[in-house]
């Protein structure tokens, strides 16, 4: 009796123990890694959707840094001990570059085979080619994104100011706000101050609207007429009384707070933030909104930052084939028309701005296809976050007035050569 | 001296018991360390291939010695060393005063002591970081309500600066004033009933029984802290992340910014051997007082 009660028993282990290897080895765990600013709340939805179209595939999301530079500086540990905890990472536009010279990133060409071709003339030009590093693909698109300018609709409406069409307008039009609205909270125009990334665009943003740029190799100077004017228009506007003092400490989502708590009438923003003005529970502004392309000089033509997101397979993931899988996924119409919706995160296809339902929930994105069209990369570089430093802060030293415009912009050309090169 | 069997077989297994420690400390210390330096003689940076690390000589120390923003950040560490370990020194001995008073219930009073010291210092860090802030910050409400303006703590180099600094003799002074309060206890109390019995004042007492008596837990403190003040990182690096421009950033945090975020390993090692000579240097000009100073005696 005791001998068959044994022998039972082990039976029953081993069928157990077997079923749990047979199931185990049928669930496939992907593992995304996402940063903070991102949505990783539309992301868990989306990557529940394909868990559900996909049975025996289970994704985890990983949230992580709240900016950029952030992000960057974890992955590059992660990566650089060849960690296989990550498959898919969501990058940012200026990484690509990067992440290929280190051999990060999977190429993903023959993953795609004869499609590939198919598959990178659906997206934008500008995400093709950004995604596209010594003729192998490094990474799909999951988002677009461009530097827009969000305003007040009331308060413009208030005081008859129209929506500007040059930096000087605005700078007319937010003093008149601010001295008929005499509110001590209430400030003009806010963009990104702080040592972050986002201040990068703050720069390049008016150095492009004055006709100039960082160069790529070759020759870096920046000690042109341009460049001053760029840095003159934020000096321009801080003796205006049209930017806060405490510019230089200001980071990208706390633009996005000001606004959305209504001390704010023009800001420099990414398209994520209106659907945080539209639908957050804490939204003061909802329905208030107005965005339009960044302007330029009076003189001379508008020019806007590109931004968005590109999903990289990780050249250490033990499930490559399935990650793939998993970003096209992520990277289709479907996908992008449903960010969209949720997320105002704008799409990389041209034919996605047009449907009904996306235009519905984010009226301007009728006009923000030409603006994504026209948007100027940032220089595209293996050390790209040495040249992304060394401008940030001298950019930042700059706002916060312990360097001039001379000596900033001859640190800058001091040091980016050799990061450039 | 003849060696007798007994005794060898003794140092013999004195060896095989050092062993595993001395294996131990070897690929912990020894190598990481020999690894750096043979580094720093490379040329290990984003730009090369994977794989590629030619020798490149002194070149990285070279360009280390003409690196504006290196003298900088050395600058900015010293300063913080100038600033912060007195400081810390004064208020700790304060706040070990004030805690060796006769409480009747004294875990209040320790838990007080020790809470700053047991927060990590990136808590700290963002902790003040949120004190300091320009809009909403509570540094500023307080000075709005007793009649000043709205100071710029984080925006403005000097203030930045002076901000960090408050933050790091907070978070240093309960360490000091924990090292500093043993000592205390240990002071005999017949040695201040004899001195006021001879007609002592207080701050007699003070200059002349306690102080002398604390000597030797002022130097460790000194030296604890000092060692501690070289490697700041942490609270300016979670404050300001080295802003406003580079007016807050220490040879520290340029290192980690060399390594982590460049990926320039060649020039951020031979940062990192620099850094240990400064502190190498800063350490033996200490000891050397020290251990001056206890021959004077």
């Amino acid at each position: 009796m005791k001998a068959v009660a044994r022998v039972s028993g082990i039976c029953l282990a081993l069928a157990l123990s077997l079923g749990s290897l047979a199931a185990s080895a049928q669930q496939t765990t992907l593992r995304i890694f996402t940063g903070g600013q991102q949505r990783p709340d539309v992301m868990r939805q989306i990557v529940d959707l394909y868990s559900q179209r996909n049975p025996g595939i289970r994704v985890e999301v990983e949230v992580g840094g709240a900016t950029s530079d952030q992000q960057q500086q974890y992955l590059n540990t992660v990566l650089a001990a060849k960690d296989s905890a990550l498959d898919v990472v969501l990058i940012d536009v200026i990484r690509p570059a990067q992440w290929a010279a280190q051999g990060w990133a999977e190429p993903l060409d023959s993953y795609l085979g004869a499609e590939r071709d198919a598959v990178m003339n659906r997206y934008l030009p500008a995400y093709r080619e950004a995604n596209i590093v010594d003729g192998k693909v490094m990474a799909l698109p999951y988002f677009a994104d461009a530097q827009f300018l969000y305003y007040r609709t009331d308060l413009l409406a208030k005081h008859g100011v129209q929506p500007p069409r040059s930096w000087e307008d605005l700078i007319e039009g937010a003093r008149k706000i601010l001295a008929a609205e005499g509110n001590a909270n209430l400030s003009g125009f806010q963009t990104a101050g702080a040592p972050i990334e986002g201040t990068v665009c703050t720069f390049l943003v008016p150095l492009w609207g004055a006709g100039g740029d960082l160069g790529q190799g070759g020759r870096v100077d920046v000690a042109t007429p341009a460049a001053r004017r760029a840095l003159g228009l934020w000096s321009d506007m801080r003796s205006a009384g049209v930017t806060p003092p405490n510019l230089a400490e200001i980071v990208t989502d706390r633009i996005r707070l000001n606004f959305q708590a209504g001390n704010l009438v023009y800001a420099m923003q990414w398209g994520y933030a209106w659907n945080r003005f539209q639908g957050d529970a804490d939204t003061q502004v909802k329905d208030k909104v107005g965005v339009v392309p960044l302007p330029g000089f009076r003189d001379g033509k508008p020019a806007t930052c590109i931004g968005g997101w590109q999903l990289a397979v990780s050249a250490f993931s033990r499930h490559k084939a399935e990650a793939v899988k998993l970003v096209r996924f992520l990277s289709s119409p479907e996908i992008s028309k449903m960010q969209a919706v949720l997320a105002s995160h704008l799409p990389v296809f041209a034919e996605v701005y047009a449907d009904a339902d996306v235009l519905k929930a984010n009226p301007w994105f009728s006009q923000a296809l030409p603006v994504v069209q026209t948007a100027r990369a940032r220089p595209v570089s293996p050390r790209y976050p040495e040249v992304s430093d060394i401008v940030r802060s001298n950019t930042n030293a700059f706002l916060a007035g312990t360097k001039t415009v001379d000596q900033a912009l001859s640190d800058m050309n001091a040091r980016l050569p050799r990061a450039m090169r | 001296m003849r060696v007798g069997p007994l005794e060898r077989g003794e140092r013999w297994l004195g060896y095989a018991m050092l062993a595993p420690a001395a294996a131990l400390l070897g690929l912990i210390v020894v190598y990481p360390v020999v690894r750096l330096i043979l580094t720093s003689f490379r040329q290990v940076d984003q730009g090369s291939r994977a794989g590629e690390a030619p020798f490149v000589g002194f070149e990285n120390y070279a360009y280390a010695l003409a690196d504006p923003r290196f003298w900088g950040a050395t600058g900015n560490t010293l300063l913080y060393i100038v600033l912060t370990v007195p400081a810390a020194l004064v208020v700790g001995l304060g706040l070990a005063l004030l805690a060796n008073l006769p409480f009747r219930v004294k875990w209040p009073v320790r838990l007080g002591l020790l809470l700053p010291w047991a927060l990590p210092l990136v808590f700290a860090g963002l902790i003040f970081r949120w004190f300091f802030e320009y809009q909403q910050g509570i540094v500023n409400d307080v000075l709005l309500r007793l009649g000043f303006e709205k100071l710029q703590w984080l925006s403005s180099p000097g203030l930045a600066f002076a901000a960090t600094s408050i933050a790091i003799v907070w978070k240093s002074s309960s360490f000091v004033a924990l090292v500093l309060l043993a000592g205390l206890q240990a002071i005999p109390r017949e040695l201040y009933e004899a001195a006021s019995v001879d007609g002592a004042s207080a701050w007699q007492r003070f200059r002349s029984v306690t102080l002398p008596a604390l000597r030797p837990a002022i130097v460790v403190a000194l030296i604890f802290r000092t060692i501690t003040a070289i490697q700041t990182f942490d609270i300016p690096y979670a404050m300001t992340g080295g802003g406003p421009g580079e007016s807050t950033e220490t040879l520290a945090m340029y290192i980690h910014k060399t390594t982590i975020d460049f990926l320039d390993f060649g020039y951020g090692s031979a940062l990192a051997v620099l850094m240990f000579l400064v502190s190498a240097a800063a350490t033996s000009v200490y000891l050397r007082r020290i251990s001056r100073a206890e021959d004077a005696r």
